[in-house]
């Protein structure tokens, strides 16, 4: 890869990946998938936020930078990108992404906490909600690999599961690569 | 190339300055009181009324080089490169649905052959796309990453394979952008055009082979058929007499019904062929 295109990659790969926070806020109340069990009546929950701190856009250029370094370097191993995203989370909040997965594919889902996240997690589920993979080690870069038997949706679940000291809130950038 | 990127990285600064609206779950309103996280060795679990009201839609749609991977993945001998017609598709009407629709198809085709094509015929389809983004709203730096990619395919000054890594960013990247700059509803119908394109592509290889017993896995999603609907039928969605769009939502009531079934026949892939490729013809 050239340093040129990759650095031309890198800036628009950033501004989409902060960006498409604002997408996932206006898709959020979106129907479910045709096969997903009856909807739920009330959003999720998540724990009673904390006192809002001035927004650290530096962290979530962070997870940004993070992601997508994953995503460059997987290029060279035959992998490629169906989306990037990007949000931000406080301790023990997450968000929740409906991906259709195809049959035979090799999937790795990633996402990056950004340094004030202590612990990040990712959970993948399918359609009825069973889980079916994760990754719950004590760090902030989890990586759930996967491959679908079936073509089908799933539920993505990207979780903070510990902050550090005195943070409040931090950035998550999340991305869908197959091969 | 350093302005431009300077300009580039204005951008992510100033997009990072966006507050998300505030009703989503993950955000916090200002008052309420700390709370500790679960301690890091507890396995949070989801229930599933949790996932399905919190789930997002952002990375729902396949790409059309997800498509390609897939029917390689069954053993579908078949390029869809090869099967992507050449015309030009052009973005001279005034209905936004239908442009959005329209550069959807050209991306996917882009995506698709940008490897092999001649460089004219990738230029011509960057400038088609380059002119249907402008008119959804695009910003200038999705323009000026368009006028990139042509000079340097132009020049001769980029391998075709990094090129299509730069398209497949572009795809999954430009998305987003879009969504911001000129509404929510871009996006899903960009993704509608090139979902179609690409199970137009699908359907006639699995035609062209014999494979219909591949069709379940490689055609049936009945969410993402769900999901254009919801857009296409959106509030607020032209109601200008449009007969692309006229005949995208009868294609995709189709599609709905279609993939509806437990198990996809050879006559359900003619009938999906035949459907998408209703709407593609009149591009």
């Amino acid at each position: 890869m050239s340093h040129r295109s990759f650095m031309m990659s890198a800036a628009t790969f950033a501004a989409a990946l902060s960006l498409s926070a604002a997408v996932a806020q206006a898709q959020a109340p979106a129907a479910a998938p045709a096969a997903a069990p009856p909807a739920a009546a009330a959003p999720a929950a998540a724990p009673a936020a904390a006192p809002a701190a001035a927004p650290d856009k530096t962290r979530e250029k962070e997870a940004d930078t993070c992601i997508r370094t994953k995503i460059w370097s997987g290029y060279d191993q035959g992998w490629a990108v169906r989306n990037a995203t990007s949000a931000k989370l406080g301790g023990g909040e997450h968000r929740v992404y409906v991906i259709t997965l195809e049959a035979g594919l090799e999937y790795k889902l990633l996402a990056c906490g950004d340094k004030g996240i202590g612990d990040l997690d990712l959970v993948l589920h399918d359609v009825n909600g069973k889980e079916v993979a994760r990754d719950s080690s004590n760090d902030r870069e989890p990586t759930v690999s996967f491959t679908a038997p079936t073509t089908q949706s799933y539920y993505l679940a990207v979780y903070a599961a510990r902050m550090n000291p005195g943070v409040i809130t931090g950035g998550v950038a999340t991305a869908v690569t197959y091969k | 190339m350093k302005i431009r990127h300077l300009g580039l990285l204005s951008l992510v600064v100033a997009a990072c300055s966006g507050e998300p609206p505030a009703d989503k779950p993950a955000e916090k309103p200002a008052e309420a009181p700390a709370v500790e996280a679960p301690p890091a060795d507890v396995d949070k679990t989801f229930d599933p009324a949790t996932l399905q009201a919190a789930a997002e839609q952002v990375a729902l749609v396949p790409s059309p080089a997800e498509m390609q991977r897939s029917l390689d993945k069954a053993s579908v001998n078949k390029a869809l490169a090869t099967m992507v017609k050449d015309r030009d598709i052009q973005m001279g009407v005034e209905n936004k649905d239908q442009i959005a629709v329209r550069c959807g198809v050209v991306l996917a085709d882009l995506v698709l052959t940008v490897k092999d094509s001649p460089k004219e015929t990738v230029v011509a389809r960057l400038d088609r796309l380059a002119e249907g983004l402008n008119k959804l709203g695009a910003g200038s730096d999705v323009q000026a990453t368009i006028a990139d990619m042509k000079t340097r395919v132009l020049n001769d000054a980029v391998a075709r394979d990094e090129l299509l890594k730069e398209m497949d960013e572009l795809s999954g990247v430009m998305v987003p952008e879009l969504e911001y700059e000129a509404g929510e509803w871009v996006v899903p119908l960009i993704q509608a055009g090139s979902w179609l394109e690409g199970a137009h592509l699908v359907s006639g290889a699995l035609k062209e082979v014999g494979r219909a017993d591949a069709a379940d896995n490689l055609l049936k999603q009945p969410a993402v058929v769900d999901y254009f609907i919801k857009y296409v039928e959106r509030e607020g969605s032209s109601k200008a007499p449009d007969e692309v769009v006229a005949r995208l939502k009868e294609t995709l009531s189709t599609l709905k019904v279609v993939v509806a079934k437990p198990t996809l026949a050879a006559e359900d892939v003619d009938t999906i062929h035949s459907a998408t490729g209703a709407v593609l013809t009149l591009l």
